[in-house]
C-alpha cells in the first residue's frame, strides 16, 4: 500500500473518531462537577497522595458502567428511562424517576452553589453571577441547536486544563505520586472510608449513566460505529479521572503538606493562594466555574428529557411552550429553584445537598442492577448482550456500590 | 361499556366451573388494520410459568373477573398476524396521526360492541398513568376539588400508528396513514422517535415520501438516516430529492459513501448532482438547483405555453416562477415571468415580453451576494451563468435566504421577537 493512501486511511479513522467523540468526554467531564471537586480537594488535603490509588481503580468502574450505558444507547436507540418504562411498567418507572429527579435537583443546586463560590473567588458577587449563569444556561440549552450546545460544552470541558496547570505549578514530587498511584494504602479511619464512598458517589452517578445512554442514543450511533463510541467512553473516563487525580495532587502537595484540611473547593482555593501563589487560586476558581457551568447545563436538561420521555409528555427543544408545557416548566423550575436556593441567605442548602447525595447513593445500586438486567436481555440487546467480563465487573461494581451505600447509612456522617 | 387493559392484566382467569386456571399476562388482537381489531386470545400463565393461549371465543367475561365459557380450553394456535398488546403496544411509543406527534401508550381501551371484544382506543393521558398506579379515583377527585378536571386523552385506534421496529405487521398499516401527513410533520415525528423506530418508519414509507421528508429533516440527522437506508434505497431517495438539496446532503457524507450512492443513481440524476457538488457550498453554484425551464427565441406566447406543456424540464420544475429564454448554445438571453406569458395575447412574440439583460449571478458569486440581489430586486429566483453567460441553474428565493438565515433559526425567529 502506498504511503499516501495509508495516511489517508489513518486520517479518515481519526476524523471518524473526532466526529463521534463527544458524549463520553462531556459526561466524564461533567462528572467532575462542583461536589466532585469539593470531594477531591478534601481528600487531597486530608489524606495527601495516599488517596491516588482509589482514582486508578474507580476509572475501571466508570468505564464498565459507562460502556454498558453507551452500548445500550447504541443498540436500542433508547434512553434508560425508556427502557425501564417499556420493560418494567409505570410503577417502577415512577419510583426511578422520582429518585432521579430528587437526586438531580440537589446536584443541580450544588452546581449553582459552585458557580456562586467560584464567582466570589473571582471577585464577582453571587447576586450578579448566579442569575446571569442561570439565564445563560437556560437560553443556551433551550434556544441553541445541539451541535452548538455540544461545542460550548466541549469548550467548557477545557476547565480541566486549569487543574492540571495548578497541579504542575505547585511542583509536586512526581515519584511519590507514581508510587501512590500503584500501591494501595488502606486505612480504617472513618473519614477515609467516607471520602472513599463520596469519591465513588461523585464519579459513578445514576444521572451520568442515564445521560450517557441518552446522548449516544440521540446521536444515532450505528452498531458498526460502536467501536469508536467505546473508545470515546473509555478515553473520556480516563481523561476525567486524570483531572480528578490532578486536583488531588494539587491539594495534596500544598495543603496536606502544610497540614491544612479543607472540606470545600473554595476553601481549598483560598488556602492555595499563600502556599502556591495567587495563580493557583485563580486557576482553581476558573476550573470550578467551568466545571459547575458544564454540569449545570447538562443536568436539568437530561433530567427533563428522561422524565418526559418516560411518561410520554411532549418534549424537545423544537416544541413551543404551549405544545410542551411540562417539558418547559420542569426544565425552568429546576434552574429557577436552584438559583433561589443558592441566593436566599439562610436557606438550608446543606441538608438539601445531603439529601440529594443520599438519593444518589440509594438510587445507584438499583440503576446498576436494572442496567445489568437490561444489558443481559437477549430480546433487547440481541448479539450485543453483556459478555462475561462485563457482567463480572459490573456485578462487582454493583456489590461494592451497594455495600458502600449500606455502610454509609450505618456508619456515615 | 369500556374496559381497560390495565384492569385485565395480571388478574386471575377462572373456568366455567369456577376453577382458577391461571393469570392473564397478555392480550392478543388481530386484523390490526381495522378501526376495531378483534381480540383473538388471552395469554394465561399457569403454574410453573407455562403459558397457555385461550381463544377469545372461549371467554365469557373480561370484567369484573375473567371467566371462561368452558372448563378445558383448547389452546389457541397463533397465526402470526397477532399483536401482543402488553409486549408490543403498552408503554411503547406510538404516532398520533391526528395530533401529528409521538406519544406513549399508558393504557388500552377494550369494548364489546356486539358480543365480541375489540380493541378500541389508546389512552395517552395522565389519567391513564394514574390508573396504572391504581390512583385514578384519587387523582380525579383531587382534580375536581381543585376545579381543574384532568382531561382524558384517548385516541381512537384508527388514528394511531405503532412504529415499534419489533412489530413489522403494524408498520405495513401505519404506512398509509403516515404517508398522508405533511413531509415536515413526518420529519418532526422521525426526529422525536427513538432512533431505530424512526429508521423503521422511514424504511416503511414510499421513496418519494421519504425524499420529501428528508428535505425537512435537520442536516445532522439527514446523513445518518441515509446511511441507515442502505446504498440502494439511499440512491432512490436521493434521486427523488431536489438536486440542490441532494447535493448538499451528499456533500456531508464520507467520500466512499458518496461514491457508492452516486454509482447506484441513474446516470442523468447522478451527473446533475455531481455538477452541483463541484461548486463550493457557499457560492451560487453550490446552492443553485438545476431544475428550471427554458424556451427558445422566436416563438409567440401561445406557442411558448404549448411548448412548456410538452417539455420534460418544465414538468420537473416544481416552482417555475420564471421561464428562461436561451439560444442554441445555452446562452441566457432573457427571462419572462410565467404570469406575463399566461396573461399575454397568444399571438404576441415573446421577444416583446422578455426583459433582456436580466439580473443574473455567476457560479462563483458568494451566497450572501446572491441573497442581497434577490432581496434588492424582489426576485423569486435568480439565474446562475458561467463566464460565457451560459445558463447553469437558478437559485430560488428560499435557498438564497437559507444562505443567510439557517433553517433552524428561520423557524425560531418569531419566538425571539
Amino acid at each position: 500500500m502506498r504511503w499516501r493512501t495509508r495516511l489517508g486511511l489513518i486520517g479518515q479513522r481519526i476524523f471518524m473518531f473526532l466526529a463521534i467523540l463527544g458524549p463520553g468526554l462531556i459526561t466524564s467531564s461533567a462528572d467532575n462537577d462542583a461536589p466532585g471537586i469539593a470531594t477531591y480537594s478534601m481528600a487531597g488535603s486530608v489524606f495527601g497522595f495516599r488517596f491516588l490509588w482509589v482514582i486508578l481503580w474507580i476509572t475501571f468502574g466508570e468505564v464498565v458502567a459507562s460502556e454498558m450505558a453507551a452500548r445500550m444507547g447504541t443498540v436500542t436507540g433508547k434512553g434508560f428511562s425508556d427502557l425501564v418504562r417499556e420493560e418494567y411498567g409505570v410503577r417502577e418507572t415512577l419510583l426511578i424517576m422520582l429518585g432521579l429527579m430528587l437526586a438531580n435537583f440537589g446536584t443541580t443546586a450544588a452546581q449553582f452553589a459552585g458557580i456562586a463560590a467560584a464567582s466570589e473567588l473571582l471577585g464577582v458577587s453571587r447576586y450578579i453571577a448566579v442569575p446571569i449563569a442561570a439565564a445563560a444556561v437556560w437560553f443556551l440549552v433551550l434556544r441553541g441547536s445541539y451541535r452548538y450546545v455540544e461545542k460550548v460544552l466541549l469548550a467548557l470541558a477545557s476547565y480541566a486544563i486549569c487543574y492540571i496547570a495548578s497541579a504542575i505549578l505547585v511542583k509536586p514530587d512526581w515519584g511519590d505520586i507514581a508510587r501512590n498511584f500503584i500501591i494501595p494504602t488502606f486505612s480504617r479511619d472513618r473519614q477515609y472510608l467516607i471520602a472513599l464512598l463520596a469519591t465513588v458517589g461523585t464519579t459513578i452517578t445514576p444521572w451520568g449513566c442515564a445521560y450517557m445512554q441518552a446522548t449516544v442514543a440521540d446521536k444515532g450511533v450505528r452498531k458498526e460505529e460502536y467501536g469508536y463510541t467505546r473508545l470515546d467512553v473509555s478515553v473520556g473516563a480516563v481523561i476525567g479521572n486524570i483531572v480528578s487525580a490532578f486536583i488531588v495532587i494539587a491539594t495534596a502537595a500544598t495543603l496536606y503538606k502544610a497540614g491544612i484540611a479543607v472540606d470545600s473547593a473554595e476553601e481549598a482555593a483560598r488556602a492555595l493562594a499563600p502556599l502556591a501563589g495567587p495563580w493557583a487560586e485563580l486557576l482553581f476558581a476558573i476550573g470550578l466555574l467551568g466545571a459547575s457551568l458544564l454540569a449545570a447545563s447538562v443536568l436539568p436538561l437530561s433530567t427533563t428529557y428522561a422524565v418526559c420521555e418516560a411518561f410520554g409528555w411532549e418534549r424537545g427543544i423544537n416544541r413551543s411552550h404551549r405544545e410542551a408545557p411540562i417539558f418547559y416548566n420542569l426544565y425552568t423550575a429546576q434552574i429557577v429553584l436552584s438559583t433561589i436556593l443558592v441566593l436566599i441567605p439562610g436557606l438550608p442548602l446543606f441538608p438539601l445537598m445531603w439529601l440529594s447525595q443520599v438519593a444518589n447513593s440509594v438510587l445507584l445500586p438499583f440503576v446498576l442492577l436494572l442496567m445489568l438486567k437490561l444489558a443481559n436481555n437477549p430480546r433487547i440487546m440481541g448479539d450485543w448482550r453483556n459478555g462475561r467480563i462485563s457482567n463480572t465487573l459490573a456485578t462487582i461494581l454493583a456489590i461494592l456500590v451497594s455495600a458502600a451505600t449500606v455502610t454509609m447509612f450505618f456508619f456515615g456522617t | 361499556m369500556a374496559m381497560w387493559l390495565s384492569r385485565i392484566l395480571d388478574r386471575p382467569v377462572w373456568d366455567a366451573q369456577g376453577e382458577r386456571i391461571g393469570r392473564c399476562v397478555d392480550v392478543l388482537v388481530a386484523e390490526t388494520e381495522k378501526a376495531l381489531p378483534p381480540l383473538r386470545a388471552l395469554a394465561v400463565e399457569r403454574e410453573k410459568r407455562e403459558t397457555l393461549l385461550v381463544s377469545a371465543a372461549d371467554v365469557a367475561w373480561l370484567t369484573p373477573s375473567i371467566i371462561l365459557k368452558v372448563t378445558k380450553p383448547i389452546p389457541y394456535i397463533p397465526k402470526g398476524d397477532e399483536l401482543y398488546l402488553r409486549r408490543q403496544v403498552l408503554d411503547r411509543q406510538i404516532v398520533d396521526t391526528e395530533g401529528r406527534r409521538v406519544v406513549r401508550v399508558n393504557d388500552l381501551q377494550i369494548i364489546r360492541p356486539n358480543g365480541h371484544y375489540c380493541l378500541a382506543a389508546v389512552d395517552v393521558g395522565s389519567l391513564g398513568l394514574a390508573r396504572r398506579l391504581g390512583a385514578e379515583r384519587i387523582v380525579e377527585r383531587v382534580a375536581t376539588r381543585l376545579g381543574r378536571p384532568v382531561p382524558g386523552v384517548v385516541i381512537p385506534w384508527r388514528d394511531v400508528a405503532p412504529v415499534e421496529s419489533g412489530a413489522p405487521i403494524r408498520l405495513r398499516i401505519s404506512r398509509d396513514r403516515l404517508s398522508h401527513l405533511h413531509p415536515a410533520d413526518i420529519a418532526n415525528i422521525v426526529s422525536e422517535l427513538d432512533y431505530p423506530a424512526g429508521q423503521a418508519l422511514l424504511s416503511s414509507l414510499d421513496t418519494s415520501v421519504v425524499a420529501d421528508a428528508m428535505q425537512e429533516i435537520e442536516p445532522a440527522l439527514q446523513a445518518s438516516v441515509l446511511e441507515n437506508l442502505g446504498p440502494d434505497r439511499a440512491a432512490d431517495v436521493v434521486e427523488e430529492m431536489d438536486p440542490d438539496e441532494a447535493a448538499d446532503l451528499l456533500a456531508t457524507l464520507e467520500p466512499n459513501d458518496r461514491e457508492e450512492i452516486l454509482d447506484r443513481m441513474e446516470e442523468e440524476d447522478a451527473q446533475e448532482v455531481q455538477k452541483l457538488l463541484a461548486h463550493p457550498p457557499d457560492t451560487a453554484g453550490g446552492i443553485m438547483t438545476t431544475e428550471y425551464t427554458t424556451i427558445h427565441r422566436g416563438l409567440t406566447a401561445g406557442q411558448a405555453l404549448e411548448a412548456l406543456r410538452h417539455s420534460e424540464e418544465a414538468r420537473e420544475d416544481e416552482t417555475m416562477y420564471y421561464v428562461y429564454v436561451i439560444d442554441d448554445e445555452g446562452h441566457l438571453e432573457g427571462v419572462i415571468t410565467l404570469r406575463d406569458l399566461v396573461m399575454a395575447d397568444p399571438e404576441t412574440p415573446i421577444d416583446r415580453l422578455i426583459s433582456a439583460r436580466p439580473i443574473s449571478v455567476k457560479l462563483t458569486t458568494p451566497q450572501e451576494e446572491v441573497a442581497r440581489l434577490v432581496a434588492k430586486y424582489d426576485l423569486l429566483a435568480v439565474p446562475v451563468v458561467d463566464e460565457e453567460n451560459v445558463l447553469h441553474g437558478i437559485v430560488t428565493v428560499d435557498d438564497a435566504i437559507d444562505a443567510i438565515i439557517p433553517t433552524a433559526w428561520k423557524k425560531r425567529l418569531p419566538r425571539f421577537f
